[in-house]
Order: structure tokens, then sequence, then C-alpha cells
């Protein structure tokens, strides 16, 4: 983490990089442009990566497990459609630039994503149970749909497609400690519940029939899972827009690595995801200073030859 | 007409320096016609107050670096986005970069700018994070008609303090939008005209439709922009309807990024078109029609000779 | 003892058991037989919870079952699957931990008392030695016999076994079944299994139930069960029962 504090396009020595950090030479004028570049910038740039990384990558657990499918990932039921749908809404409608406005379109790719996920939720319902297979279906579905009625809408905007596409491809361009009060409420509270679940996880693993006789309450406790998990992960999408393989690949190297026991699995997972996806936001600032390259290339580039790789090498079979 | 404009920027420039009562300073040298400080609006409705004229101007905006040099503020600039290459001396400034829409803000806090110029292309998000870290933004929008980049020239020279050399400019542009004027009234014709912005799918190709500048400028040139009558601004028209106007010239407007005449007359379907069948595809500097600062001017002009050279000889 | 009555279970709108009641004794093995399709495994899971039952009654030691909460049910009755589809890298102590679900608490941590009932369930199953190992590695008899110790740390007075003998070699379906019988008497278990081979069925049921088209056809010890006219007739193939030895075997005439 004092990594990611400490790198950046301006070149801040350590030594200066401690001094702001614990507060000596503060009245020191030069040291102002450095200040505000670590606690305004860095600072909270390296929270929010923590957040979204830990976010995407518990998620992507507690997804694999619910579905007992390797390529669950967050975005599996329509959150990242959802959000996409929200933004693009929120853009073309052209909200006033109120200070409330500024939160727009975060807040329209969070509620985007909530709104996606129920929706698929409510349409696999049958009776008191949600079939998996039904899930991914509606997932698969709704998403569809999200993402056609996002095109439409850019081919009919005006001056708005070039601030939509800038969303859809980059993110959120709010920076500084704003995006990270904005979601640091939704992913801990989900991650928190979905630390929880590892039990029940374990227990859904041997399918839903074992599982109610084993004594779980399987529709109550699947909610839980899938609400918990798309709070973390809408609120990440919202802020940090679209990151795609850390909630997929993660999980997978933990599982291979220590087992699948989501007791252990899930902050594993966690702790691993907010690594991952911080070390590729240092890479993203480094690599073509003064141009970042957007964090979800990285995260592309290097998660999914590493996770070939493990792939080959484990040859006990880890699912 | 170029001419024209570097001379008198020129002479804008050396009587800055020139003229006795002005310091010369690592920046360019300030003359203030208008008694600060003053409140101006952005393009986001802010109140923006000027006590002093920015030193440390960062643009993220091309259009606004061409007018900042244009009104003889270049040497206040401190940064510009990694896009903004006109004039070349624009690009020895330091470069902020641009990814997606968000900009490499350790690079911009620590060229400690007094003002950030931003055009429409900037998120409202992006000034709120900027004003967090303490940093002042004017937020312009883009100008739909000449008289709207008038203005914009006029409120960079007062943020910059160059209020004077942006009037003689305005003054001068517009000017030579008069003599336009009095040319093109005199035409007996309005040819209709297709501008293509891109063509990657030869049957559904981009225009710029109504309510642009681009449609504007097309008809103060003296002609007829048929993507006017599509509702959205950057709409694709089809090869279907493109038949059927049948303009009688096409501007390539992609012509910055490879296309040629040559091209246009391989596409199928195409060849049926008059103005390709006689020769009336032209290819055009989209800079001049899409930064939309006093370069404009220079595209509108380019438009009226291609229209119309008869008056232009 | 476990008395079920006047029970009727309607799957998409068809009837598949009607009217059926009888009642379980504890300590002892009920052996569900019938062809295919006769209703064996809606039973067991009309039983489990799985259906809810909305015509007739469960009643364990006169206690009604159908309204239980799933955790109350849980606490008495235990259900052993077919060890088909099981998540491979599972630890076998960590599945048999499962067992202990319903008794967890909100944070769902185990006590020691958890993990001695853990232990012993293993060493009653004799897959003490197998606890470290991984789910997928074992074989279809050491999986079943996990599986077992899993539903015993349920600790409930109701075992239910749907056809635990398919995929196992003789040698293992009668260890299996040795070891079913063994638990039963010494826990005083109420055992249910559904049975496919008529001949192990013979060997290891106290108490048999020969279901067709979703009824009772008999129910009774072996004896009263096997009978040369009513197993042919439902089976559709001619069988003789064989009653020299004290246990009847049964064999295709």
């Amino acid at each position: 983490m004092l990594l990611s504090i400490a790198i950046g396009s301006v070149v801040i020595p350590l030594k200066t990089v401690l001094q702001v950090l614990f507060n000596s030479r503060v009245g020191d004028a030069g040291f102002s442009t450095f200040t505000t570049i670590i606690w305004e910038l860095r600072i909270p740039r390296t929270i929010l990566m923590i957040l979204a990384g830990a976010a995407l990558a518990g998620s992507g657990s507690a997804y694999q497990g619910l579905f007992r499918n390797p390529l669950a990932d967050p975005y599996l039921i329509g959150a990242a459609s959802g959000a996409g749908l929200g933004a693009v809404i929120a853009i073309t409608i052209h909200w006033p630039g109120s200070v409330f406005g500024f939160f727009v379109v975060p807040l329209a790719a969070f509620i985007g994503a909530v709104l996606t996920v129920l929706l698929v939720f409510g349409v696999s319902r049958a009776g008191k149970t949600t079939p998996v297979t039904t899930l991914i279906l509606a997932g698969v579905a709704v998403s569809s749909f999200a993402t056609a009625l996002t095109s439409f809408l850019l081919i009919n905007s005006s001056g708005e497609l070039r601030r939509a596409l800038v969303w859809l491809m980059g993110g959120s361009t709010l920076s500084g400690w704003m995006p990270v009060l904005g979601a640091a409420p939704y992913i801990l509270i989900g991650l928190v519940t979905l630390l929880s679940m590892g039990h029940a996880l374990n227990v859904l693993q041997f399918g839903d029939e074992q599982a109610r006789q084993l004594g779980l309450r399987v529709p109550l406790f699947r909610t839980l899972i899938i609400l918990a998990a798309t709070l973390a992960t809408a609120a990440a999408v919202a802020f940090t827009g679209i990151i795609g393989f850390v909630g997929l690949i993660v999980p997978h190297v933990m599982r291979n690595l220590w087992g699948g026991d989501y007791r252990r699995l899930l902050p594993l997972s966690i702790i691993g995801g907010a690594t991952f996806l911080l070390a590729a936001d240092i890479l993203s600032r480094i690599l073509l200073a003064p141009q970042e390259l957007p964090v979800g290339i990285i995260t592309a580039l290097a998660g999914a030859p590493f996770f070939l790789l493990l792939l080959r090498k484990s040859k006990q079979q880890y699912w | 007409m170029k001419k024209i404009f570097w001379k008198s920027l020129i002479v804008v420039l050396t009587a800055a320096l020139v003229l006795p009562g002005c310091q010369p300073k690592p920046a360019k040298s300030i003359q203030q016609a208008e008694p600060l400080p003053i409140n101006l609006t952005d393009g986001l409705e802010r109140s923006i107050t000027i006590t002093n004229p920015a030193q440390r101007i960062i643009s993220i905006s091309p259009p606004l670096t061409e007018m900042l040099f244009a009104v003889g503020a270049g040497g206040q600039m401190v940064g510009r986005d990694s896009y903004s290459d006109y004039p070349a001396e624009a690009k020895k400034i330091t470069d902020v970069g641009w990814t997606y829409g968000k900009y490499n803000l350790e690079t911009v806090v620590n060229l400690k700018p007094d003002l950030v110029l931003a055009g429409e292309i900037t998120t409202p998000e992006l000034v709120a994070s900027l004003e967090n870290l303490g940093i002042k933004v004017f937020y312009l929008n883009n100008p739909t008609n000449l008289d709207e980049m008038y203005a914009m020239l006029k409120t960079v020279g007062v943020l910059s303090g160059h209020n004077t050399e942006a009037d003689t400019l305005v003054k001068t542009l517009q000017q030579r939008a008069s003599a336009l004027q009095e040319k093109i009234a005199k035409v007996t014709s309005r040819p209709t005209v297709f501008y293509e912005l891109d063509a990657t799918d030869p049957s559904k190709p981009y225009t710029p439709g109504s309510a642009t500048l681009y449609t504007n400028l097309i008809s103060l040139a003296g002609g007829e922009n048929i993507g006017a009558k599509l509702t959205t601004a950057w709409p694709q028209i089809s090869l279907e309807q493109l038949l059927v106007d049948d303009p009688t010239y096409i501007f390539l407007g992609d012509a910055n990024y490879g296309t040629t005449p040559e091209i246009v007359t391989h596409r199928a379907g195409w060849q049926s078109l008059t103005a390709v069948k006689e020769g009336r595809v032209l290819p055009f500097d989209d800079n001049l029609l899409v930064r939309y600062g006093p370069r404009l001017l220079d595209g509108l002009e380019a438009l009226a000779k291609a229209l119309h050279p008869e008056f232009f000889k | 003892m476990l008395e079920i009555k006047d029970l009727s279970v309607d799957l998409n709108a068809e009837p598949v058991l009607r009217n059926i009641s009888f009642t379980a004794k504890t300590g002892k093995i009920l052996g569900i037989i019938g062809p295919n399709g006769a209703g064996k495994t809606t039973l067991l899971r009309a039983i489990s919870g799985l259906i809810p039952i909305r015509i007739g009654n469960l009643e364990l030691d006169s206690e009604n079952l159908v309204d239980k909460s799933i955790i109350e049910r849980a606490k008495l009755i235990a259900s052993v699957p077919q060890s088909s589809s099981l998540p491979m890298a599972f630890n076998v102590w960590d599945m048999v931990m499962l067992g202990r679900t319903p008794y967890l608490n909100w944070l769902e941590q185990t006590s020691s008392q958890d993990d001695e009932i853990i232990q012993f369930s293993l060493q009653q199953t004799q897959s003490l030695d197998l606890a470290m190992r991984k789910v997928g590695e074992l074989s279809a008899g050491e999986q079943q016999r996990v599986l077992l110790a899993r539903a015993l740390a349920q600790s409930t007075p109701v075992l239910l076994m749907d056809e635990p003998t398919t995929h196992l070699d003789l040698r293992y379906q009668i260890e299996l079944l040795d070891l079913v019988q063994q638990l039963t008497r010494q826990k005083n278990l109420i055992t249910i299994i559904v049975l496919h081979d008529l001949n192990l069925a013979s060997r290891y049921a106290d108490e048999m139930m020969l279901l067709e088209h979703g009824q009772i056809v008999a129910f009774g010890n072996p004896q009263k069960v096997l009978r040369d006219a009513v197993l042919s007739r439902v089976y559709q193939i001619p069988i003789h029962v064989d009653k020299k030895t004290r246990i009847p075997h049964v064999f295709p005439k």
C-alpha cells in the first residue's frame, strides 16, 4: 500500500512521502503540492482500488460458490450491463451541474446495477426457489437487453455521446475522496455480510436439496448472498468502471492454492483482490507516464496469462 | 487569409512586448482593459470570480488551447491535454495526459495552475474533482455558431488578461466573416453538401446533423448540409438517403485519417452519386471546423471557396 | 416411531403418491422396494421435507413434523444422498462438519462438542483415517461411508437413505449395510432405505414396503411382503421366492 502511495507520475522522494504522511513539515509552503498530491489524490485512490478489488474478488468468489460455476463472476447476473445503462441514462438526460449532480452518474450506475440484478432475480423465481440455471439464463437475457438499450441511447444522443463513451470505457471521472466516500459504505456492508456467509456457501456446494436437508434455509441465504455481492459490485462499478478479470481470476487462484472452503476462501479472495487491483493500478500509472492506462486493460493483460499458467501447472483438480 | 491572421497575432504579441508600461515576466505580459475583480458565469452555470489574470493556465481542450495562443496567452500556459497540438508551440507545453476522460491529476496538481480551462469533453465530475483539489476551473460550452465562438474568445481574453488582443482578434474575424457574407449574398445557387465524418461502414456514414456548428458554417458558406434534416447531432445517414439527396459536393472530413477521393470511387453504390461521377469529392481539413477557435474562419473561407470558386478568383 | 397417515403427493399436477399410511419403528430398518416410478424417492423426499406435504400427516413420536421449520426438521431427519456430484476439492472433515449445520449458532462457529461429534461419526463409519483427504480422492464406497458419517453427525433419530448401494461393489454394499444395521440397533435409529436390489432388501430390512404406482401394495416383515404372485405382478417378470433358507431369496423363474 505504501508503494501505491509513493509511486505516481510526479516523482516524490520516499522520505518526503513519509514526512507528508506523518505530518511533519506541514507548514512548508513548497510541500503543499506534495501534500495535496498525496492526501487528495494518491491515498484516496489507493483506498478506492483496495475497496474495489476486495469487492470484485469477494463477490466473484461468492458467485462462484453460489452458482457452483467456475465461470461465474460479479457481472454474471447483470451488474455490469445494468450499471452501464444507468450511467448512460443519467448522462443523456443531462442532469444540472449542481453538487448533487456530480454524484448523479455513479448513483445512476449503482441503481442500474441493483435494479438489473433484482429484475433477473425476480424473473427467475419459480415459486419459492430460484433455480441456478434460470438465474444464469435470465442474467444473460437481461444483460443483453440492457446492453442493447445502452447502444440505442448512445446512437440517439447528441453531445452526450462522448461523455457516455468515456464512462463506458474508463469509468467514473471522479477523483479524490469523493468516490471513496461514496463507495465505501456499500462495499463494506456487502463484504462484511459475505464474510459471514462462509459456512452457508460451503453447504450450498452440495446442491440445494442436500443443503435443505442439512437445515440451511436456502432461499434466504441465496438472497442475502446475491444482495450483498451485488451491493459491493455495484458500488465498485459505479466508481471505478467495469474492470474485468478480478472477480473471475482471484478466487480461482486462491482456491487453487488454499482449497475450496469458503470460510477461508472469502477472506483470502478479498485480500487477494485488493492486492491484485492495487498492483494493476500502480502499473497503470507508471507504464506510460504521464499517460495512464485504463486499469481494466492491465488486469486483463496480467490476469489471463497468469491464470492459464496456473491451470497448466496444477495437476490436481481444484474444483 | 491565414497570413492576415498570423500577422495580427505577431503584431499583438510584439506590441505586448515592446510597448512601455508592460512588465516582462516569465509569463508573457498582461494588459488589462476591464477593471478587476469581475464575476463570470461558466458553462456549468457557476459563478467564477476573477481577481487577477491567470498566469499558470492549463487547457484540457484543444480548441481552447488554440484560443489561448490566439489571444496571446500562450506563454501563460503551463499544461495542456495530449491532443492540443496547434499551434506547434503548444506541443512544447507539459502534457497532462488523456485517458478516456481522465487526466493525470498528479501532474496537474504539481504544475500549480491558477486556472484550468475545460471544454465540453470534460465531465462535470472531473470539474468537481479538480475543485476539490483546490484548483479553479472554468468550463466553456462548445459554440454552435460564430457569435458564440467570438464570445468564448473574449472570455478567454478576460481570463488570461488579454482582453484587448481578444477584442481585436474578434473584430478581425468578424470583418472576415462579413466580407464573406457580402460575397455569398450574391450567389445564385446554394449547392447541397454531404460532409463525411466517418465512413467505416460505407452504407451508413456519419455526418453532422442539425444544430451543429458544421451545418451553420456550411450555410454561411453558401451551401446546404443534407445532414441538417436529421434530428440528432451526429447521425448516420443511409446510403439510400444519400443517393436520393444526391449532393452536389462531398467533403471528406475524414481526410485527416486517410480517406481519399480515390477510395470513395471504389465504394459499392457510391459510383452513382453525381458528385463522384463529376469529380466533386474533396478532402477537407476537419480541424478547421471541429477545433472551434479562430481557425473556424479559415474553415469557413475554405468551404466558401470550394462551393463558390467563381467568387474567389 | 415415525407415523405417516394418508399421505398424498402430486407433482406437476400428476398424482405420485396416494393414501400412504405406515409406521416405521425405532431401532429397525424399513426397506422400500418397488419398480421405477413407483414413488419411492418421492416418498423419501416428502419425509425429509423437500416436497411440502399438503395432504396427510407425518408424526415423529406423536410430534407433528409437517409444520416444523427447516432447521428443526434437520435436527430430526437426516438424509444420505447418492454419492454423485459432490464437490471434489472438499475436505472430508469439513464435509462431515456440515452435518452440524442445524446446531451452529449465528456466527456459524463449531464448538468442541461439535468437533467431538464429528470425530465420533467418522469413527463409527470407520472413516476417521479419511478425515484429511479430499472427497474427490475417495472411492465410491468411501464416499458413501463419509456421507453416512455426515448424516450421523446430524444426530437425528431418523435416517433416510435413497439407494445407497448403487455405485458400490458387492463387498462394499454389504459392508455399508452391515454398518447401517449395526448403527440402527446401537443408536435406536428409525432407518428407512430405498433399495433396488431385492436380495439386499430381504437381507437387511426388518420390515419392508412394496410400492407400486404410488400406493402401498404390501407392508410387513420380508416373509410377508416377498411373495411370488405379488412380486411377479409388480415387477412384471416371473419371480420365485425361496423359502427353504431362513432369509427368502428372489430369483427369476
